[in-house]
Parts: C-alpha cells; structure tokens; sequence
C-alpha cells in the first residue's frame, strides 16, 4: 500500500536543508568552473558497438576512441558479485518451517496459497496443520 | 677523629648484639629453651663487656668518631650514622648495658618462673629495646639521636603493652605512645630547624651545631633569620619537647605510671632507668647548645624543679607499689631537669647514673614482692614481708635509702650536687631559687612517701594471708637485687664533690671524667661551664656546701621520720584520708588525665573533623565534580546515537557538505 | 551537437540531491532503496557526461558497471529487508533502533 508523500516541514525540514544545501555547494562549484568544448566520440562508427569491444578488451584504433582502457577483468568479477549477490539474496530470503524450506514456489508446508491464488484469486479457508 | 684503641673497632657491636638477640629471639625463641632469654642475656652481657672495655680506653685519653653509614650522601645536606664514644656516652653505655643484663637474669624469675606465655616476644621486645637504646646514646648526630629516641618509644609500646589482650595494657601503651609522640613532634621540628640554621646536626668536631651556633653568637649572625639568641632558644625548646615528653616532666608526664601495666622488668629497665633517661641524656648530649641560652635553662630548671615537688605529692597518697615508684622516677627526673637548667651538668649526669642504679633496683625490689604476692600491688594488703623476704627487703632498704637522699647512699651525694648547683647558680636568678626551693620541699615529701612504701610493704604485721605466706624467689631474682643494692650504696664515692670542697682531696672522678680528653674539648664539663659564664651569664655564688647539705639532709630524714611514725607500726591506717580534698586532688593526680583527654576530644577531634569534612567535601568534591562533567557530558552525547538509519545518513550529508565547504574556502574555489 | 557540460552536472547534482532527500526522509524501505538507487543514476549521468567531454569511453563503461553493481546491491538489501521484517514485523527504517546507547 503506497501513500501519497506528505511534505511534513516539521520533520522534513532539515533533511530538506540540506539536501538543498549540498545542491547549492556543487551548483556554485559547477557554474564557477569553466570547461571548453565537449570532444565528441569522433572516429568512432558506433558507440555501442566500441563499449563492446571495449568490453573485451579489444582494443585498437579503428575499435575504440583514444584513450580507453580495457574492462575484461572488471566484466570477470562483476559477473562473479551479481552470482554472489543472487545467492546471497535467495539465502536471506530462505525460510524454514517444519525443517522444510519454504521458497516463493509451491511446495508441500504451506496450504493457505493454492493454485486459485497464484492465477490471481482469493484465499480459501482451508484445514491445514501447517500454520 | 677515630680512636685508635682496638676496643672502638667493636664500638658498633655494642649496639649490633642486642639487635641480633631481637632476630634470634624473634624467629628462634620458641625452640630455646627459655624462650630466647639465653640470646638477650648473651647479648647485653657482650654489650657490657665491650662498653666497659671502651670506657677503660676512653679512661686513657682517647675518643671515638666514626661515620658508620651514609645514606645520603648529598652535597648541601649529608645524613649519615655515626657512633660518638666520648666520656659521657661511654657512661651512658655502661649503664644501660649494665642494667640491661641485670633485668634480663631478673625477667628469667618474673617471667619464665611464673609461667608467662609469649616469651619470645618478650625477650625479642627487649632485645630490640637494648639496641634502640645503646644506639642512640652512640649516636653522633641529632637526626640519628631523633630516629632512635623513636624506636625507643616503640619498643616501650611493643613492652607495655606486652599483655595487649587485656585492656589495661593496651590502653596504657597506645597512651605512652601517643603522648612522647606528641613531645617528639616539636623535637622533629627542632630538628629539622637545626639542619635548616647550621647545616648540620653533628654533635661533635668543628661541623657540630653547638659550636657552630656558639659561633653564630659570638658574631652576631642571624640563626633561622632571629637574632641569634632568640633562634638557639626557639630551637632549644623544640628539642625540650621532646625531652619532656619522654622523661615525663610536666605537662607530658601522664603516660608514665600508666606505663606500670606492662611487666615489672620492663618498668624498671624502660621506665626508671634507660628510656626515660633518654630525655635528659639528649640535653646533656647538646648541653653545649643549651648552655648558650639563659631563657632556655631557667625553662628547664624551672620545669624540672615544678615537675619534682608535683610527682613527690601525687606518690605520697598512692596505693599501689609501682605507683609510687612511678610517681618517684618522674620527681627524680625532675630533679635531673633542674640541675641541667642550673647549670650543673656533672651533677645530673651524677644523679643520672645513681638514680639509674637505685631505681632499677627499686623496681626490682619491687618485682621480687610483685612475685611473691601473687601480682597483688596494693601495699594495703602486703606487711611483714621483712622476715620472710630477707634479700629483698635489705636491697630493698638500700634502694630507698638511696632514693630518699640520706648519707652515705648514693642517693644523697647526686641529690644533694643537684640542689647545691641550684642554689649557687640561682642566688641572682629568681627562677633558678623558685626551682630550688620547690626541689627541696620535694626532699621531704621524698624521704616521707619512699618510707611509707617500705614500711607499709616489709614492716608491721602481715595485713592478708599471702602476706604472711609469700611464695619464695630465686637466685635470678636475688642476683641482680644484690648487684644493685651494693651499687646503689657504693657509687655516691665516685664523685663526693663535698668532701672535695671541704676537705680537699682531689676525690671527684665523675668531674674529672667529664672533663675528659682534650680530642673532644667541646664536650667537657669544662667548657660547659665556660659557655655558661660567657653565654648564659651564670655565675657561681662562693657558699660552702656544707650548709645546704645538712638542710636537705636534715628535711629528708624529717620526712623519713613522718613516715616512720606514722606507718611503721604493726597496724598502720590510712592517715593520708586526714589530708581530705587535697588528698583527691593528688589521688586524681591533679586531674592531669582528664584535661588531657578533654583536649583530645574537645579540641583535637572536632578539628580534626572539620579536617576530614573539608578533605571530603572539597578536595573530593573537585576530583569528583571534575568525573561528573565529563560523566554529564557523554550522557547528554550519546544521544546522537539514535539507531535509526536515516538520522546517520543526515549527519553524514552534513559532514560532506560541511568538507565540501571547507575545501572550498580554503582552496579558493569560491574565490 | 551536444550541451554545454555545466547543464549535465547541475541535472546530476539535482538528481543527487532529490535521492538524498529521499534517502534521509522516507520512512519505508523500499522507497529508501529507490532513492538510493537514484542517487546512484546521478552518478551514473555524470560519469556518462563527462565521458562524452573528454571523448574517452571509460566513463560509459564505468556507468554501465554501476548499473550492475546497484542491481546486485539491491538483490542483496531487499533480501535483508525480508529479514528485517521477520524480525520486527514492519519495514520501516525508524522502527529497529536497537544498535544504540
């Protein structure tokens, strides 16, 4: 159930300062600061299709722009941290009731939810001994 | 200035003895068989042997310094001890040992014969004693007189309150304690105050403090920044209260008959003879101090002349044996005191040496009776102990005799040099013929209570059935009466300075012997006499002393004529109930002890509570308000903590912006 | 033709700011972790700005592995926020304040 944000000057107050605050700070730095012209990706046909190469580490004059590095280590481990993270999800989410582990699919412990109810029914009243 | 007779090589073992008599005694006495008596009559009879032996060399003409152990070897101030063997301390040595040995054979018969448990402690306190004593009369330097004049006071405490688990004893030690701790207060500042005026504390050689402060005199510097009389007499009497306290002059005298709770062997060996002793030795030690300051002397006379005549009226009315006694060495020591002030120094060290004698003697005489009633004190219910007690009762006479002053004892020759040097000395002085006067009243009341002991305990009839059956003494209580009794007859020969006067035979040895050898000049009795003429302006009227020696003779034998009359007869009464109110006051000892507790009480201890308030109220209370700041300040901190997550993350939005700013300013991204 | 850099850093810095005001304002967790997740996105906007500025595409890349790695951290945190309510029955950050004075 979401509710509508209030704005509640009371509490929110000085979150709200400085929030506002921190954007001043780096709004002044930024405006005071001059840069020049933005350098395009020139040279380049296409820019997804240098990420790629540059992803693997293929890396040449005529593949990608001057200057960029290789990320083929970097692409090894974040691929091993999203299976950590996946892993470690599901385990913090596991629950046992019973000794039997109880996951988000069907399975034998938990009766309230049946089939009704994953097509988008209502609960039934049903006996179980489970809950 | 070493001696070089080889009998100063084994000066330090005359105090060393009695000390490892206190070890042996202390961790071996409950496997000898007499309880470690054997280790401390070993002990004082070596001491005995050695000080006669270094009394024979300092008889030829030598005298022994030696610095023993410097245990502080500071440029400014160099504290050390040191043993000091001239003719008074080999004197003094003598004595003590002496008396020493004599009491240990004695305590064999009052405290192993009786049965008495906890020996080893006993002969250990004894050992311990005889080492403090030995040792300060050794020593060479003020402070080293001052740590040992403190040990000694222990030891009497350790003693007194031998039986501690009765509450007489107790009580009385800690009382013993506590008022000599008292005096030794002031003579701790005294001290202190002559290191701080002269730079040292010596008493003999050219650094010694009397003859630096008999320079200060003679050239008008400042002592302690006063002009210089007024510094020696202000640090004179600091010492002095010390001395009165422990020689039980007045007002410090109450401690002393208390002080008779403890066992007779102690009372005589601490409390006639030797501790109490230590007073009056220390002034004559540093009379060349004293003796350049005339206020100070007439102080001590005058003292010593009160004290004498006071304790003679509290002995006449007492009951119990020791009490009187008590009583007697406190009016003798004054009597010590007031030839000091009158500039007699041969005669109080004369009365010293006889008094040491004929009062250990008493005392003992006293113990042996002690033995032989069943420890039952009260003359009331002694009599007729003359026949049954033989030994006792003859040693016993002498010794009174002695006491009481009458020729050709001991007692009358001391007694008599210390009444004739008052009045001499005091025919222009007032004071000094105040004090006089109230040291010859003190003759009669002398002679009358000291025969009113012997004749209420040895004569008339036996007045209650141990009387008439006293259990028998030994040999080793015999031994030493019997060594006493014939000194306390014979030493008066020493130094018969009347029949000198009179008849002229160069017969006076003490003076002679005080007047010592020419090593240690500013030692003798002659140079003394020299700084009392010069300093003190004492001059010496030309009386024969035949006059005042028949007076006193003539009141004592008056009082012992009182007594006689009065009690010895088969039946006495108590005729001093005739005396009414002034016998109360004298029984209550002048109410002595009573002022002195209601100082303690009233004034010592609520500002001693006051003290204690403000040391809790407000040195604690700063420590402790400072702990509740800080205390106050993490309570009110920890708030900050609040658990929840997204106050932690507002702090930490503040602290980067606050950085972001701060880098900004100083980095001069804003400028 | 591309913007001048300035507009790109004050959209990320505004970006940033509105994901923090969340982050230290909303109560429930899950809109906590969508605001996080914005913040994360503004820097991702810088990253890909300043790529373009200095025409190297290590920035892109970079952001592209932020995405990544905020993907992982979110499986992570709403694991524990199931976690969370399991224990205290609610999954509003105020309520656990137990790890205090």
């Amino acid at each position: 159930m979401t509710t509508k944000p209030e704005l509640d000057l009371g509490r929110h107050l000085l979150p709200g300062i400085i929030a506002v605050g921190l954007f001043v700070v780096m709004a002044t730095l930024v405006v005071r600061s001059s840069f020049g012209d933005p350098t395009g990706f020139g040279g380049v046909g296409s820019v997804t299709a240098a990420i790629g190469f540059a992803l693997f580490d293929i890396l040449g004059a005529e593949t990608v722009p001057a200057g960029t590095e290789g990320f083929l280590a970097a692409f090894e481990t974040i691929a091993f941290v999203l299976v950590a993270a996946l892993v470690g999800g599901v385990t913090l989410a596991r629950r046992e009731v019973e000794g039997e582990v109880v996951t988000a699919l069907r399975s034998e412990v938990d009766r309230r939810w049946g089939p009704e109810q994953t097509d988008g029914g209502s609960p039934t009243e049903r006996e179980d001994d489970a809950r | 200035m070493a001696g070089e007779h080889i009998a100063f090589s084994f000066a330090p073992a005359i105090a060393a003895l009695p000390l490892v008599a206190f070890v042996v005694a202390l961790t071996f006495g409950r496997f000898m068989p007499k309880g470690g008596a054997f280790a401390t009559i070993l002990a004082t009879g070596g001491s005995l042997l050695l000080s006669i032996w270094a009394a024979v060399a300092v008889a030829g003409g030598e005298v022994y310094h030696e610095t023993l152990y410097v245990w502080s070897p500071a440029e400014a101030l160099e504290l050390h001890f040191g043993a000091l063997i001239d003719p008074l301390s080999a004197l003094m040595l003598v004595i003590v040992s002496l008396i020493a040995f004599l009491v240990q054979v004695f305590s064999l018969g009052y405290m192993n014969d009786e049965g008495e448990t906890g020996l080893p402690r006993y002969y250990a306190g004894m050992g311990l004693f005889s080492f403090s004593m030995l040792a300060f009369v050794m020593a060479d330097n003020v402070l080293m007189a001052f740590m040992f004049f403190e040990l000694v006071g222990l030891c009497s405490w350790l003693l007194i309150g031998f039986w501690f688990r009765e509450a007489g004893p107790a009580s009385a030690a800690k009382k013993a304690f506590l008022v000599t701790r008292f005096g030794d207060y002031f003579f701790l500042v005294g001290v202190v105050g002559i290191f701080a005026a002269f730079g040292s504390g010596l008493f003999v050689g050219d650094e010694a403090f009397p003859v630096l402060a008999e320079e200060a005199l003679a050239n008008g510097e400042s002592v302690l920044g006063f002009a210089p009389e007024t510094g020696i007499t202000i640090l004179s009497l600091l010492v002095l209260g010390g001395v009165i306290g422990k020689s039980a002059q007045f007002p410090l005298h109450t401690w002393l008959p208390d002080a008779m709770e403890g066992p007779t062997p102690v009372s005589a060996l601490i409390h006639a003879a030797t501790m109490v002793a230590a007073g009056v030795y220390l002034v004559a030690r540093i009379y060349g101090f004293y003796a350049l300051s005339p206020t100070a002397l007439a102080i001590v006379a005058f003292v010593g002349g009160f004290t004498a005549l006071l304790a003679a009226t509290m002995a006449t009315v007492k009951q119990e044996l020791k009490q009187v006694l008590a009583y007697s060495t406190i009016s003798q020591y004054g009597y010590m005191m007031l030839a000091l002030g009158a500039g007699g120094y041969v005669a109080a060290t004369f009365h010293l040496m006889t008094h040491a004698f004929f009062k250990a003697l008493l005392f003992l005489g006293a113990g042996s009776v002690i033995i032989a009633m069943h420890h039952n004190e009260n003359m009331w219910d002694m009599g007729g102990l003359k026949e049954r007690m033989p030994v006792t009762y003859w040693t016993f006479l002498a010794g009174s005799l002695a006491l009481a002053g009458i020729l050709p004892f001991a007692g009358f020759w001391s007694k008599d040099e210390v009444l004739y040097e008052a009045l001499i000395h005091g025919v222009n002085t007032p004071l000094l013929l105040a004090a006089y006067a109230m040291g010859l009243l003190a003759v009669f009341f002398t002679g009358f209570y000291t025969f009113r002991m012997v004749f209420l305990t040895f004569h008339g009839d036996p007045r209650t059935d141990t009387a008439e059956d006293p259990e028998g003494v030994r040999w080793n209580v015999k031994f030493p009466l019997v060594v006493l009794g014939t000194l306390a007859t014979v030493a008066g020969l020493i130094n018969m300075a009347p029949v000198k006067k009179l008849l002229g035979p160069d017969i006076d040895y003490l003076h002679q012997w005080l007047n010592g050898p020419e090593e240690a000049a500013a030692l003798t009795a002659h140079h003394y006499g020299d700084l009392l003429h010069d300093y003190a302006g004492y001059t010496a009227a030309d009386l024969s002393p035949l006059l005042p020696a028949v007076v006193s003779l003539g009141i004592a034998l008056a009082g012992v004529l009182l007594a006689y009359r009065l009690y010895a007869v088969p039946e006495p009464e108590q005729h001093t109930d005739r005396l009414g109110a002034i016998k109360t006051l004298w029984f209550n000892n002048y109410y002595q002890d009573e002022y002195q507790v209601w100082i303690a009480e009233g004034v010592a201890y609520p500002f001693a509570k006051a003290a204690d308030t403000f040391d809790q109220g407000v040195v604690d209370g700063v420590v402790d308000g400072v702990s509740s700041v800080s205390l106050f300040s993490g309570s009110r901190i920890k708030r900050i903590q609040t658990g929840i997550v997204t106050n932690y993350a507002a702090l930490l939005a503040l602290g980067l912006i606050g950085l972001l700013l701060l880098l900004g300013v100083t980095g001069g991204w804003f400028a | 033709m591309t913007a001048p850099l300035q507009y790109y850093l004050l959209l990320s810095a505004a970006l940033f700011c509105v994901g923090l005001f969340g982050v230290l304002t909303r109560n429930n967790a899950l809109i906590f972790l969508m605001s996080v997740e914005l913040m994360l996105n503004a820097a991702n906007v810088n990253f890909v700005a300043f790529s373009v500025y200095h025409g190297n595409l290590t920035g892109q890349l970079f952001a592209l592995f932020v995405i990544a790695l905020a993907a992982a951290e979110v499986a992570v945190g709403i694991g524990i926020f199931l976690v969370l309510y399991r224990n205290f029955g609610e999954v509003d950050v105020t309520v656990p304040t137990t790890m205090r004075w």
